[in-house]
Formats: structure tokens, C-alpha cells, sequence
């Protein structure tokens, strides 16, 4: 079986910038594993521009920030293993890691997971109505998008002002659909400002506050939704053949789900907890390799410490 | 035209079985699906439950029927390479009333001779179930209660059906039937098949089959309930079926820990003819009763709402008909009309009794080469580290996972299209694609080009479910 010192899962925004700050402190047995074919994580499909203002002073695309990230593990001996996915990690620190190459084990001393987030799907919702095609997370519709160069649909409906809902709306605009509206529940836009003032009010979308989808319908592919609005409990039908989702993140930890928290396994970047900013993801990540190199190094310089330092306070 | 023996009419559970057993005898059987793929009418929702038998009354067909499906089950999901859980059942009371109702269950199941049941006290069930809510009076358990996945165990019918030397031919809908020498032929939207005789297991549909050439009696009545389904990291895990009879009579609810690690939730149930909607009360429903049976629900975890449709049989006066409705109205002509719960538990047995009545009218002879297993596509999560190393070698497609949810490769996306899939929802009911946490927002997209590049259509063609239900929409003018 294979060893490495430390283990990060996921090449995002948070697994570059954990590798990076480990190595710069002296990690030099550092495995990066990703099922992607590119790091990158969800940075590559952020076409859009308006990332790191905090890091860099400017604002740049996500492929850009991801082109960054990565030019910080050139010249360092962090290995990456892109097209890789981790089946599972077992509490003995064993990941076993599945590639059209072939299946194999990884040893480790330290994990970082930085698996980023899942989307929250229309099927966590108290939605009636059919269950029709034409739903889609904003992560898909974005992927679609950018990545595929592919519209989901014509008519389209955008449930959550989330900053990406705000950032899909205008995009998909932009692209040639027509986005009906964006419907919000709260008050106020779930975004950032900044957002809202540079992608949402000037596409002229109409922001729905106050109002959600209550029911589908379409038997094969969805032909409208029911718009409620919350406060007058007013019901209007919404002719669309596309529905666009931003209903929440969930830090992704399924594959440590049933590990407990043992001691040699931390969180980084959105995995850990949702950030607004790639920036502050970054940072806290980099802090977090940071903390498993130290921690790694204290466990060199006498590996039977922690146990005996435990014991003075039994 | 085509001549065969035995065409049967409908590829949900009742169809795939029956063409299944009719291979048991030495005659060539046409199944006939008016949609894209088998499993797509009423057979793909309901409560996975392999019922233990006490529910019906002594001495009817459905009880007897029942005990022996459910005693035979574990060697059929052998034979046919299907997961099944045999995790038992408790039926909950939670008041006198309740418990007189399970103590008339209890003794019913002891007549119909269900295996290993027993009445235990509400504390017993408790530190049975530590997920329930306190306060139970009494249980009914029913070590042999079971779930499996309906949508597995269908296609494996077909398939072993299919492998028994049965056609199937999909996208086919019976317009109208007609009566030749010696059988009938059926005029469908695919061209004109003779058969000698008919199996009509057109599920919803089966009243107006039979209808086409026959006069029928009993007409369908659709009605409709609601499920949810909490995902895997619920926290919420019974170990048995959970069923709760209510104190009021009114409408009880299962909770199925499904084979898949979810935890399946309801139904409610509703009039309102044939609607797969999801309605707001019937979610309520469910909801309010989860939370009520089990202090540990959290709406957190729904993952999934559905409808499943149930076709309850009526006389002519609308009086409901309790029993398995199977008409006979001509020789080698026979109808399943209106089967419901236990449909899934029964389902090979109603294929054994069908294929027997009609093998009896053509005098067929058994048929000594019929095969009864079938291998299911091979499941790389079900595999141990060395096993399944020799398959990422022997075919890299394999390593290739795709969803993380429910841990499926490449590899096994293609064999599921080899097999049949066509649409999203046939590599759902197959692999299970879809069904996990993410509900396919992370793997969607990845099958999307394969499914388009496997049956060689522009990716803008794939549907979640045929029809005109596309997944994608707009590059092309489609929408």
C-alpha cells in the first residue's frame, strides 16, 4: 500500500490553497486527488468576472483565480492526481481511490477534506405538481453554460436570488434565453450587493421578493410553475419551460460521514462551511494546511507525545 | 405478421412475470410495452414492501397467494441477481383500538400460516425500534416482511424473460384486437402480431384492453398517494418495515428502510383519477405522521416527493372488489385487472398461476430449457477490493465513477444501456442513478453525453423519461 504524509480530497479553490500553505511550511509528502480531469473544482465554470479583490486587488475570472492557485503548486513536489476519485476513508486513515488506471489504497497520516458543496435539489422542497424535466441546480445550468456552451432551456424561471442565482439570471440572458424572473422568498435579494447591482438590476429580470414555487407541471418536460407570493398568499401561474434552482449549499462530508471527528482529519474551504468569498475560502484554507503541517511536524518530533500529554490531564 | 404462442399485453411487474413463467413452458411470447422502456407505468412507484401475508383474509387467493410470494421470495431475487432485504416488519398500535385491530391481523396471519409472527408489547417494540416515538401499546412483527427494489426486480423479469428466447417490443401500443382461427391478432402501432392467446397485464390500461375485443365488468379506478423519501444520512434508520395502524381508523403509514440505505416514507392516498401529481395534502399528510411516529424526523432530509397511482377495481355499481380481479372472458384470453398491494409481493406467483391457466389452453408442454437465473450488471460497489481491482483491469470503464451518491462507473452506465436503458429514468431504475442525495445535480450531466453518444442521438435528445420530455432544451430550436 501506498503512503503519504497528507492527503487533501478535492482540487478546488481550498484543496490548491491547502497544498499550497502545507508545502510552503514543509510538508513534502502532499497527495492532491481529484475526480475532475482539471483542478480547478467549481472555479472553472465561473466564467463570470468578480473574484479576488481581497487576495489580488483586481477582480479576475474563476478560471483565471483557478490558473493562479495552481501556478502556486508548480515547482513544488505536491503530487496531483486529477481524474481520481476517493471511494471511502476508513478511521485506520486509509482512502481507497478509484481511476480508469486502476484501483488502489493510500495510506496517510493527515486529511484534509475539501470536497466543496453540494447543491440542495427541488426534491428537498414542499413542491406539488408532476415531476417534470427542465430543473435545473444552478450549478448544472452554469456548467451547461460555460463549460458546454448549452442553454437548459428557452423559458426560464429562477427560484432563489442566491448570488448565483443572480449571476445565472443575467447569463442566461445574455445567452439568448428569456428569464422570466427570479423569485425569492425573503425580502431582500440573497446575494451580495454587488452582485445584485452588476448582474441582476441591470438585466432589467424582474426580482420577485417574497415568493416561491409552490407546484409544477409538464408530464414529460415542465411547462409552468406556480408562483405563491408569502405575504398575500396570491397564486399566479407561470408559463416556463425551464426551472433554475438556488435552494442552499450542503458541505459535502459524505465521505467521512460515520468517522466521528478524529483528530487527524480537518475541513477546508466550503466543505468546512459555506464562504461568500473565494477569498476568504482560500484563506481559511491555506490556514488549515498550515495547521496539519504543524501538527504533522509535532507528531515527527515525537510521535508518542500527544498520548503522554493527554495523560497529564486524565 | 409475426405469429406467436403468447403476446403479452404490458411491461410492468404482472407483464414481465408473466412472460417470464410463460417461458417456463415450451412457447414463443411476445411482451408488448406501449412506452420506451419496461417499468414506467404504475410498477415504478409504490412501497417496496414484500408483504408477509396477514392483511387479507384467510383462505382468499390474495392471502394465499401472498404467504407463498413472500416465502418464495428470497430464492426469486436469487435467481434473478436482485437485492432483497427480509428485515421484518412491526405494525405499531398505539391505542385499544389499534390494538384490537392487530390482534385481528395477528389471528388472521395465524390462519393463513405467515411464519414466525407475534404480538409484542408496546416496550418490547420500543427497545426494538430505539427510533420511535415512546408511548407504543402494542406490535404486530413479522419476521418475514421484505423490501426490494421494484424497478430491479421488474427489469430482471424482462431480462430473464428476454433470455428464455421471449421479444420484446417497446414504444408498441395496442390499437385494437381482433378474432382469427385458432387466437387473435393484435393490431398495434408498431404493425399487426398474431397470437393464440393473451395475457393482458396492461396495468391501468387493463379494463379498456380487455374491452377492445371483450366486454368487462370491472372498470379501474385510479387513485393516488404521496411518498417522501429521506436520504441515507437522515440519522433515521429502523431496522424493520415501520407501520403505524391508527387509533381513528383512518389511513396508516409505512416507513421502508429501502435497500438503498433511504428511508421511504407515506403514502397518503387521494381520488383523483389518473394525476402523477404530487398533492399538497398528501404531503402534509405524510409529513405530519412521520413526524408524529418518529421524534427524530427532520424535513432537513427529503430528498424526494413522488405519486404512485393505484387501479382499484369496481363492480358496475361502484362497489370496490376486494380480490386479485383475473378475467377470463374467452378461451386464451385472460385479463389482471386492478391488481394493487401486494401486486409486488405477488407478482411471480400471478405469472406461475397465469402462464399455467394458458399453457393448459394452447396444451403446451413444459419447457426443459428454461433457465431461471439471471446476472444483474455488475455493481462495482458491491464488489470487495480484489475483485473489483480485476474489473477496473479487465475494463478501465469501471474505475471511471460518475456517481458519487451511489457509487456508479462508467462501466456500469454502458452495460445499463446495453441492456436497455434509453432515457435518464431507465439508468435510474437500473443503477440507481439519481436517486441519492444529490438527485442527480452532480451526475446528470455526465450521463447525459454518454446515454447520446451510446444510442447515437445529439445529447439534446435525451429524455428524463421519453416522450416529449427533454433534458436539455434550446441549442437546437427544440423547446
Amino acid at each position: 500500500m501506498e503512503h503519504c504524509e497528507l492527503l487533501i480530497i478535492g482540487s478546488g479553490a481550498a484543496g490548491m490553497s491547502a497544498a499550497a500553505a502545507a508545502w510552503k511550511a514543509g510538508v513534502r509528502d502532499l497527495v492532491l486527488v481529484d475526480g475532475a480531469s482539471a483542478p480547478g473544482g467549481i472555479l472553472r465554470q465561473c466564467s463570470h468576472r468578480g473574484f479576488g479583490r481581497a487576495v489580488f486587488g483586481s477582480e479576475i475570472t474563476g478560471p483565471e483565480y483557478a490558473s493562479f492557485l495552481l501556478s502556486g503548486l508548480q515547482n513544488t513536489g505536491v503530487r496531483l492526481l486529477t481524474e481520481t476519485e476517493v471511494l471511502s476513508v476508513t478511521g485506520n486513515r486509509r482512502a481507497l481511490l478509484s481511476s480508469r488506471t486502476g484501483l488502489r489504497e493510500l495510506g496517510f497520516q493527515r486529511l484534509i477534506l475539501a470536497a466543496g458543496c453540494r447543491e440542495r435539489s427541488i426534491g428537498s422542497l414542499p413542491v406539488t405538481g408532476t415531476r417534470p424535466s427542465g430543473v435545473f441546480t444552478a450549478g448544472q445550468a452554469q456548467e451547461l453554460l460555460n463549460l458546454r456552451h448549452r442553454l437548459p432551456g428557452r423559458e426560464i424561471l429562477i427560484l432563489g436570488s442566491g448570488d448565483l442565482g443572480m449571476i445565472m439570471a443575467a447569463g442566461l440572458q445574455e445567452a439568448g434565453a428569456h428569464v422570466i424572473a427570479v423569485a425569492e422568498q425573503e425580502d431582500h435579494y440573497g446575494g451580495l450587493a454587488r452582485n445584485y447591482h452588476r448582474f441582476l438590476e441591470p438585466s432589467g429580470i424582474p426580482l420577485l421578493l417574497r415568493t416561491t414555487v409552490t407546484e409544477l407541471y409538464g408530464s414529460g418536460r415542465l411547462t409552468g410553475v406556480l408562483l405563491r407570493q408569502l405575504d398575500t398568499g396570491a397564486q399566479t401561474h407561470i408559463p416556463c419551460d425551464t426551472l433554475v434552482t438556488v435552494v442552499g449549499l450542503i458541505p459535502d462530508r459524505t465521505l467521512v460521514s460515520g468517522l466521528g471527528s478524529p483528530d487527524w482529519l480537518s475541513f477546508a474551504g466550503n466543505c468546512h462551511h459555506v464562504h461568500e468569498l473565494v477569498d476568504s475560502a482560500v484563506a481559511e484554507a491555506a490556514s488549515v494546511g498550515r495547521l496539519a503541517a504543524s501538527a504533522l511536524a509535532a507528531s515527527k518530533h515525537d510521535p508518542d507525545i500527544f498520548p503522554e500529554v493527554r495523560g497529564l490531564y486524565r | 405478421m409475426e405469429r406467436f404462442d403468447v403476446a403479452v399485453i404490458g411491461g410492468g411487474l404482472l407483464g414481465c412475470f408473466a412472460a417470464r413463467n410463460l417461458c417456463r413452458w415450451d412457447a414463443s411470447v411476445l411482451l408488448l410495452e406501449a412506452r420506451e422502456d419496461v417499468c414506467t407505468g404504475i410498477s415504478r412507484a409504490n412501497s417496496a414492501i414484500i408483504y408477509p401475508g396477514y392483511d387479507h383474509k384467510p383462505g382468499t387467493l390474495k392471502a394465499s397467494m401472498t404467504v407463498r410470494g413472500n416465502e418464495a421470495f428470497g430464492r426469486l431475487c436469487e435467481e434473478l441477481d436482485v437485492p432483497f432485504s427480509r428485515c421484518g416488519s412491526l405494525m405499531l398500535s398505539y391505542g385499544p383500538k389499534a390494538d384490537a385491530v392487530l390482534r385481528l391481523k395477528y389471528d388472521r396471519g395465524l390462519q393463513s400460516a405467515v411464519p414466525g409472527l407475534s404480538l409484542v408489547s408496546g416496550r418490547e417494540a420500543e427497545a426494538m425500534e430505539p427510533c420511535l416515538t415512546p408511548g407504543v401499546s402494542s406490535a404486530l412483527y413479522a419476521p418475514s416482511a421484505g423490501t426490494v427494489n421494484p424497478w430491479e426486480l421488474c427489469i430482471a423479469a424482462c431480462e430473464n424473460a428476454l433470455q428464455n428466447g421471449a421479444q420484446l417490443s417497446l414504444n408498441t401500443s395496442v390499437l385494437s384486437i381482433r378474432p382469427e382461427q385458432d387466437g387473435y391478432r393484435l393490431i398495434t402501432t408498431q404493425g399487426d402480431f398474431f397470437a393464440r392467446a393473451i395475457v393482458n397485464c396492461a396495468g391501468m390500461q387493463a379494463d379498456q384492453v380487455q374491452r377492445l375485443i371483450f366486454p368487462c365488468d370491472v372498470s379501474i379506478h385510479p387513485t393516488s398517494g404521496d411518498y417522501l423519501i429521506l436520504d441515507r444520512d437522515a440519522g433515521l434508520h429502523p431496522s424493520h418495515i415501520i407501520q403505524v395502524e391508527p387509533e381513528d381508523g383512518g389511513k396508516g403509514l409505512n416507513a421502508v428502510p429501502t435497500v438503498e440505505g433511504s428511508l421511504l416514507l407515506g403514502p397518503s392516498e387521494r381520488e383523483n383519477g389518473i394525476d402523477w401529481s404530487v398533492s399538497e395534502a398528501g404531503l402534509s399528510f405524510v409529513r405530519r405522521f412521520a413526524g408524529q411516529v418518529f421524534p427524530g424526523f427532520s424535513e432537513e432530509h427529503i430528498i424526494r416527493s413522488f405519486a404512485a397511482l393505484r387501479p382499484n377495481p369496481q363492480r358496475p355499481d361502484g362497489s370496490s372488489i376486494g380480490t386479485f380481479v383475473i378475467e377470463h372472458p374467452a378461451p386464451g384470453f385472460r385479463s389482471l385487472i386492478g391488481v394493487k398491494t401486494p401486486g409486488l409481493t405477488c407478482a411471480d406467483q400471478l405469472g406461475i398461476y397465469l402462464a399455467g391457466e394458458t399453457a393448459a389452453d394452447l396444451r403446451l408442454s413444459p419447457n426443459p430449457d428454461f433457465f431461471p437465473g439471471r446476472s444483474g450488471i455488475p455493481r462495482m460497489k458491491r464488489l470487495g477490493f480484489d475483485a473489483r481491482c480485476k474489473a477496473v483491469r479487465q475494463n478501465p470503464d469501471f474505475g471511471e465513477l460518475l456517481c458519487r451518491c451511489e457509487g456508479i462507473t462508467r462501466g456500469e452506465v454502458l452495460e445499463a444501456i446495453h441492456r436497455g436503458a434509453v432515457t435518464l429514468d431507465g439508468l435510474k431504475h437500473r443503477l440507481g442513478a439519481g436517486m441519492g442525495p444529490c438527485q442527480g445535480a452532480r451526475c446528470r450531466q455526465k450521463l447525459i453525453p454518454i446515454l447520446a453518444e451510446a444510442l447515437g442521438i445529439s445529447e439534446e435528445a435525451v429524455t428524463q423519461s421519453g416522450g416529449d420530455s427533454l433534458v436539455y432544451g434550446g441549442a437546437d430550436g427544440t423547446l
